[in-house]
């Protein structure tokens, strides 16, 4: 466990609070001061104060605030998207399905997928349960709007909560709320409350203080209590999201439906063949246009094959009128938990009918016997069970089902094991049972298409497919099987519960033992709860249905054409004027260079006859650009056919067009574009070119004299629109400043600010820049509707690409077969929009901290995963620090707590993207997972990280001040490139790199006939170096930052094997059993110093010669034995041993004397520099005295002249 | 791993915009057939040294022309930016050929860029320097452009044929993104500014060009100011040669230029130099009169910009965020035909056009894509 150090924490000294003294007394003062009782007491008593006092509050409003982004959505907000998250057993489908329960008084059996629900009359929310493993929670924390954090209270804290927290974190932090659950685990009600109270302050320092923690107290029937989940869908339905800077620059669509549409001949050809397959979902995040590319997080990146908006399956109440099935069915859609009662597609709606109102007789047999409650057969189903046996060959089911939409595999039943696609195939086969009689002529109506628009009216529509989804019994029952083997599979490694967990350890954890005891065995009752009782749609085929249909592609394709036709005779010019620039084909050509190509074709076919080669494509020009080699020249301007503009006339015609004309006209002449545009539809384009329309218009001017009154028309119009702008504005100012209260009329009536009209004043008083901002940024986001909304569908689906909030089917060509064979619901995915660029690779320096929970420091080089805006993928980076002269320098390691740059090679991300690393992907890894959290700070092609390296060589060669180093260089090429180098030895001595080596100097070949021996470099020194010196060079090598880069491709296995992508150098090691290897000069050994001998000193003869005798080496040839006259023993006379002793007896007097003699001089001395010492003292002081004295003057005399300079 | 793909283009048609484009998206190209029919094919010197200007100002991009010159393939890597940058432009096409990308691609760099371009300031063909100072850096303001560090110098003055001239331009960096301009209001002249220039002519041509032009003004507009710009010596450049440069300020901010300028033949051009060798220049009058009358024209034909620079004003429009921007043009001039048709290639980024019958202009309206400058550093 990561953090159980926080419980063996060593005790500190605690404080202890003074009795006695200065400050005790102070406090005693304070404690008694009759101030504090004072009723005014934090009124101003001084300006001081009061000033700081306000500069201080003033400071705080400006720490709120933040830079106001703009909100470029427009129309309906998708569904906010809830993520369900929690550790595993801890009450996420539970939670789920309560709500649902709550919202639509549905029961849902199982949650796959996403579950759009209305949750009020504004609002939809979109429910999703986040996947345990850590891709999935990766991909969760980026389509999150509203994190939802379970926690089992009993347990406390696992690691998985943290783990989510921290990719939010990066991923842009949307809004959390925690829940706490299995509460009723707890006996004692005031260890439930101090648990409760520890667990809030803890998650209040993950994300801030006030953070909402909600409680589950228990489970009632299997439920959580009606009141609590009822309080939680209120704080759900009433939370404001702000927008995240990355999510909303980016297109983005959280899966709901999927589905697998190769054409079956080739699924039957080649069962691995490459799928086309359409997504489903709400297009969130940022307009979608056409021809941007997506990412499908685990998959890759796939251009679009085809995008098309549906009728939103869920819309909300009110604009929920008229379509549809009644609105309390619509409250509900979730295709991939097979709930939704109506799927749209391109070309026709599926109504999807519970088996308790349709029963067929095949069914059972495809089932493998699924129980039917016993039903008398009426007359309808008699006949669709008479029409069923009949039997076709497999030739003709084959055709049919190419309008059908799914695949079907033969070995489905035994492989998938998740539900989902069981119910795909299910539904498949039932589906080709059915229809296989009545497709036989809606085939052929279908594919014409023509023939659509006439089934409008007809009651019984044969383009609405009769889904059964009586699948549920059959996806519960194989989730029953899987559940047990899932627990078989954690037994063995469990440590708690049935099942691994990786409690989070704090410091001020202290109680967790207990809390341990109290926890018991929750079971697994949930899953089999629901089984059987889903009632949530019924087969009421009233009228309406064929309102739905209408909705379908072939005929939006119908009425646009239908609306265009219309807008067509509307706006010919336009038209015109759009043909001529962006070529014949009214829609958007992706690649206008091949018309434009054709366009040549056509072009060189005329005139190669009448032009010289090489002449046939010059001098074209014109407008319709058919050359391809057109002359680049941005200058227009045909000085050829300038008019005579001396004359009268003309220069009258433009008089309006300066200041010295009639600004009353001028300022018409903006203004004529609504009026005029509407009533000459038939003048073409062609009149427009002329440049005498302008002269034209002129007359027609003057016609009406009497202008003022439609300039006053205009005039009020300018104003109306000011006034209601100025409105919106109010009105949003008034929402974001004022009080959080939950408004959820968000629409954009203008007459709805009456309420806040207090508030309005209040902001208008105190308008500062960051008003200003606003209000600019909302007159920004009126502006660009209003132009918008002027456009007919089809241009503005061009000019800015699908809105947020439509409901699109993507297609996308060429997914590799495993997305399909391993698609999980249980997995939602996402796809997600490339920006501009954003599909390049290259390198990316970012910068990277290692995580404080994650146990090692990471290794250059070693691959981490990482996940970088909508992409996951391992890399191998490179850690760098930057010195402090802006060299990169490469680390080995990442510091243990500072950040550090990395390099890493891969998709480019903008700067300022998040980034979150992970080592190691497996589930059943104890520790901390997030290895470490970054951010992109820019992208660099050249990689600039630079590494020390040190140059060693030795010399073979010494002159004067001059050696050669060998070993150093391998070549004189090499040695060329160093010229000038700096170069030191060992022992200091600095110098520097001449030459390579010449053969005459010293560089001879050992043996006669061998080459010289290359790269051995000639140096200076400053001084003569020894030969034991070693000389080093130091120098900055380039670190190549590796190439690789590898997408984690989760999706495309199945979910439950762990992804293996490139190992560590570790981990190899690991598996191959190597040994760390160690350079043995790295290691530290005892230091072994031999004592230097050196040579005698060997004086040469010459010199010996000239030097005076007492400097001469006396050469005395060592004797073998002593002297004669220091062997022989010296026996005195009497008379002279008497003299002997009297002459040592003096000498002892006289050194006693001497040494007597010599202490009372020092003594003496003593006393002197004493004395000394003092007097000097003394005289310093005078002096400085006096330095003082002088400075003084000198500065009254400085103040004086100044003084007198100044006046 | 690493393999690129490449847009397939034809043709050597707008090479300099789709050069540019292709370096703002990061889309590599590859070119194909540029000139493959004429007598003389593949790539122009001034292609290849505004190859090589990109080269200059950008980080790891490739290059790779075949023997003939007639297919490119171009891998834009990271624009830089940066200073003390030298480019020797040539003498086959002006400074203003190079300048109206190089402007663009400086707004979206890592660092500001400064550079000394060399060659002819200053021809017939291309836009001059300074209508370049004086109409196309108010465009750039309009469009957030922070007007500090954003400066043309022209230090020497050079005509055709040998040219000679230098100019310093620095351009400043944006700092996300640039800004959407609502631009629709052309309003009415106020005053006209110009500048005429001479190098190795007597200074007399540009008092005689003045007198005429102001001829012309006379009557509409008392507010005429032109100045002249005689360079003598080193300054002059290497070949004689005079013109003029007009600009209109209207009361809502908008500029329109014309310019053009009289020296001898273009040295690049083969095939021209026999035909122009002999022809007698323009007299001085006459280049003054023509050139204000091309401003009545132009004035007369409306927009916010002049038809020379349409181009990139719809270049601007298409490069900001993902906002409205509408503006009013004139006549739409063959390059800014040319120029939208290689926005929507690159960027997807559709104009919706609204023709007004009543002055013959048009509005244009787009949303842009979105560009914001990835390469700056964050720190």
């Amino acid at each position: 466990m990561a953090i159980d150090s926080g419980s063996q924490e060593q005790s500190h000294k605690s404080h202890r609070s003074p009795h006695s003294g200065a400050k005790s007394n102070k406090k005693k003062n304070k404690g008694d001061d009759q101030k504090q009782h004072n009723p005014k007491a934090f009124a101003f008593s001084s300006s001081v104060k009061a000033k700081r006092l306000q500069s201080r509050a003033s400071e705080k409003e400006q720490r709120r605030l933040h830079v106001p982004t703009i909100d470029r959505t427009t129309g309906e907000p998708a569904p906010y998207v809830v993520v369900v998250q929690g550790p595993p057993q801890v009450g996420k489908s539970l939670l789920i399905k309560c709500l649902v329960k709550h919202y639509t008084k549905h029961n849902l059996p199982d949650v796959r997928g996403p579950i759009t629900i209305v949750s009020g009359k504004q609002r939809r929310v979109q429910f999703v349960e986040c996947p345990n493993d850590i891709n999935g929670m990766i991909d969760a924390a980026k389509f999150a709007d509203l994190a939802l954090l379970l926690i089992d209270g009993s347990y406390g804290f696992e690691m998985e909560t943290f783990e989510f927290l921290n990719i939010l974190q990066k991923h842009g932090f949307p809004k959390i709320m925690g829940v706490l659950t299995h509460l009723d685990k707890f006996k004692d009600v005031k260890k439930l409350k101090k648990t409760k109270q520890r667990l809030k302050h803890r998650f209040w320092t993950e994300i801030y203080d006030g953070a909402k923690l909600f409680y589950l107290s228990g489970l009632i029937h299997g439920k959580y209590p009606k009141r609590e989940v009822h309080n939680l869908a209120r704080f759900i339905s009433v939370m404001k999201f702000r927008p995240l800077s990355w999510q909303v620059n980016h297109p983005y669509i959280l899966v709901d439906r999927f589905e697998d549409v190769t054409p079956p001949e080739r699924v039957h050809m080649n069962n691995k063949c490459n799928r086309n397959v359409t997504l489903y979902g709400y297009l969130r995040g940022c307009n979608l246009r056409k021809g941007t590319k997506v990412h499908i997080a685990g998959v890759g990146d796939y251009s679009l094959a085809g995008i098309t908006s549906l009728a939103d399956p869920c819309p909300l109440p009110s604009a929920a009128k008229k379509k549809g099935l009644r609105d309390k069915e619509k409250l509900f859609y979730a295709p991939m938990s097979g709930l939704g009662d109506l799927l749209y597609d391109k070309d026709a709606v599926y109504i999807n009918i519970n088996d308790h109102f349709v029963q067929f007789s095949k069914v059972d047999d495809e089932n493998g016997g699924v129980p039917h409650k016993g039903k008398d057969s009426d007359v309808g189903e008699v006949l669709v069970k008479s029409l069923q046996n009949t039997k076709y060959s497999v030739d003709e089911k084959l055709e049919k089902s190419f309008i059908t939409l799914f695949g079907k595999k033969p070995d489905s039943l035994l492989q998938a094991p998740n539900g989902q696609e069981d119910a795909h195939k299910f539904i498949n086969q039932i589906n080709d049972e059915e229809t296989d009689d009545s497709d036989e002529e809606t085939d052929a109506e279908e594919l014409d298409g023509s023939e659509i628009s006439d089934e409008d009216n007809l009651p019984d529509d044969p383009t609405t497919k009769i889904l059964d989804s009586d699948s549920d019994e059959e996806n519960n029952d194989a989730l029953e099987e899987q559940c047990p083997s899932k627990n078989n599979l954690t037994e063995h490694i469990e440590f708690h519960d049935g099942r691994m967990r990786r409690k989070a350890f704090f410091g001020d954890d202290s109680d967790h033992d207990h809390l341990k005891d109290s926890v018991e065995d929750d079971g697994s009752e949930d899953d089999d709860l629901d089984d059987g009782s889903s009632s949530h749609s019924d087969s009421s085929e009233d009228g309406e249905d064929h309102r739905i249909d209408g909705l379908t592609e072939g005929e939006m394709g119908n009425a646009l054409k239908w609306k265009a036709s219309l807008a067509e005779r509307m706006m010919r010019q336009t038209v015109n004027l759009e043909q001529l620039v962006y070529g014949k084909s009214g829609t958007m050509a992706s690649t206008s260079n091949e018309a434009q190509a054709s366009s040549d074709d056509e072009q060189s076919g005329d005139d190669e006859f009448f032009k010289p080669k090489g002449e046939g494509n010059k001098k074209l020009g014109g407008v319709d650009g058919g050359n391809v080699d057109i002359d680049d020249c941005s200058k227009f301007t045909n000085l050829s056919s300038l008019k005579n503009w001396k004359t009268e006339e003309l220069i009258e015609s433009i008089r309006d067009r300066f200041v010295t004309g009639d600004w009353s006209k001028a300022a018409l002449r903006g203004k004529q574009l609504e009026a005029t545009g509407d009533d000459d539809d038939d003048a073409v384009f062609g009149e427009f070119e002329d440049l005498e329309t302008g002269q034209k218009y002129e007359g027609d001017l003057k016609g009406n004299n009497g202008d003022d009154e439609t300039h006053k028309d205009d005039d009020t119009e300018i104003e109306e629109r000011r006034l209601k702008k100025l409105a919106l504005r109010a009105k949003f100012d008034a929402q974001y400043n004022g009080s959080e209260s939950p408004d959820e009329d968000t629409d954009t009536d203008t007459n709805t600010n009456t309420k806040h009209g207090g508030k309005v004043n209040r902001s208008q008083a105190d308008e500062g820049f960051f008003d200003k901002l606003k209000e600019e940024i909302e007159l920004r986001k009126q502006i660009n509707m209003a132009e918008l909304n002027k456009l007919d569908e089809a241009t503005r689906l061009e000019v800015e690409g699908y809105r947020t909030g439509t409901y699109l089917r993507l297609e996308i060509h060429d997914v590799p077969f495993e997305m399909v064979e391993y698609f999980d619901p249980y997995h939602p995915v996402l796809v997600g929009g490339i920006g501009l660029g954003e599909e390049n690779v290259g390198y990316m320096q970012v910068r990277l901290k290692r995580h404080r929970w994650h146990k090692k420091v990471l290794k250059t080089r070693d691959p981490i995963i990482v996940s970088i805006g909508w992409r996951r993928y391992q890399t191998t980076p490179v850690y760098a620090i930057e010195d402090i002269n802006g060299r990169h320098r490469m680390l080995k390691y990442t510091p243990e707590h500072m950040h550090c740059l990395a390099m890493f090679w891969g998709p480019l991300a903008p700067p300022r993207t998040g980034v979150v690393a992970v080592q190691n992907l497996s589930n059943n890894q104890a520790a901390f997972r997030i290895t470490a959290t970054a951010e992109v700070l820019e992208f660099n092609h050249a990689a600039r990280i630079a590494k020390k390296i040190k140059l060693v060589g030795y010399p073979c060669k010494i002159f004067k001040k001059t050696a050669l180093i060998k070993d150093m260089f391998t070549s004189d090429l090499e040695i060329a490139r160093f010229e000038g180098a700096a170069i030191r030895t060992v022992s200091g001595i600095r110098g520097q790199v001449k030459k390579a080596a010449k053969e005459e100097i010293g560089n001879q070949p050992k043996k006669k006939g061998g080459h010289p021996k290359e790269g051995i470099a000639r140096c200076t020194f400053e001084d003569r170096i020894l030969m034991s010196d070693i000389v080093f060079l130091r120098a900055w090598t380039q670190v190549e930052v590796p190439r690789f880069y590898n997408p984690l491709t989760t999706a495309l296995q199945p979910r439950d094997k762990t992804w293996q992508g490139m190992k560590t150098v570790a981990e190899l090691r690991r598996d191959h059993n190597l040994p760390v290897p160690v350079n043995k000069d790295s290691l530290y050994k005892p230091i072994e110093r031999k004592t230097r001998k050196f040579n005698p000193l060997v004086i040469p003869k010459s010199l010996q010669a000239a030097l005076p005798f007492a400097s001469k080496p006396k050469n005395i040839p060592s004797r073998r034995r002593p002297l004669l006259e220091n062997r022989r023993a010296v026996v005195m006379e009497p008379h002279e041993r008497k003299v002997h002793a009297l002459v040592q007896h003096l000498q002892l007097i006289r050194h006693e004397k001497m040494k007597k003699k010599k202490l009372k001089e020092e003594e003496k001395r003593k006393t002197h520099e004493a004395e000394k010492a003092k007097e000097e003292q003394i005289s310093k002081k005078r002096q400085r005295e006096e330095r003082r004295g002088r400075y003084r003057e000198q500065d009254k005399l400085n103040k004086r002249i100044r003084k007198n300079s100044g006046d | 791993m690493g393999k690129i793909v490449y847009k397939r283009l034809k043709g050597s048609q707008s090479l300099r915009q789709r050069l540019l484009l292709s370096t703002l998206r990061s889309t590599a190209v590859l070119i194909e057939d540029i000139r493959a029919d004429e007598t003389w094919p593949g790539l122009r010197p001034h292609e290849v040294s505004f190859l090589r200007l990109l080269e200059k100002i950008s980080d790891d991009c490739t290059v790779e022309i075949n023997e003939t010159g007639t297919k490119l393939k171009y891998k834009p890597g990271i624009l830089m930016g940066g200073k003390h940058h030298v480019h020797d432009c040539g003498v086959s096409r002006a400074i203003g050929y190079f300048l109206e990308p190089l402007i663009v691609l400086g707004l979206f760099g890592k660092k500001p860029l400064s550079i000394r371009l060399k060659g002819i300031t200053n021809d017939s063909r291309d836009p001059s320097v300074d209508t370049f100072r004086s109409a196309a850096l108010p465009i750039l303001k309009r469009f957030g452009v922070p007007s500090e560090g954003l400066e043309l110098k022209i230090e020497s003055r050079g005509a055709p044929p040998h040219g000679g001239g230098e100019v310093l331009l620095s351009v400043p960096i944006v700092k996300n993104s640039l800004l959407a301009v609502n631009w629709t209001d052309e309003g009415m002249v106020k005053r006209i500014r110009g500048f005429t220039f001479s190098t190795r002519v007597s200074s007399q041509f540009e008092n005689t060009m003045i007198h005429a032009a102001r001829g012309i003004f006379n009557r509409s507009l008392p507010d005429v100011h032109i100045f002249t710009d005689h360079r003598a010596g080193l300054q002059a450049g290497k070949s004689p040669g005079y013109g003029i440069s007009l600009v209109a300020e209207t009361t809502t901010g908008c500029f329109i230029s014309v310019d053009t300028a009289v020296s001898y033949a273009q040295g690049g051009e083969e095939g021209a130099i026999e035909e122009t060798d002999k022809k007698e220049l323009m007299p001085p009058e006459e280049v003054g009169e023509q050139i204000a009358s091309g401003l009545l024209g132009e004035i007369e034909q409306g927009g916010v910009v002049d038809s020379t620079h349409q181009g990139m004003l719809f270049l601007l429009c298409a490069l900001c965020p993902p906002d409205v921007s509408s503006i009013r043009v004139g006549k739409l001039s063959p390059y800014g035909i040319e120029t939208l048709k290689n926005i929507i290639d690159f960027l997807g980024v559709k104009f919706v056009f609204e023709p007004d019958q009543s002055t013959g202009t048009v509005k244009l309206t787009s949303q842009g894509c979105g560009l914001q400058n990835f390469s700056r550093k964050f720190s």
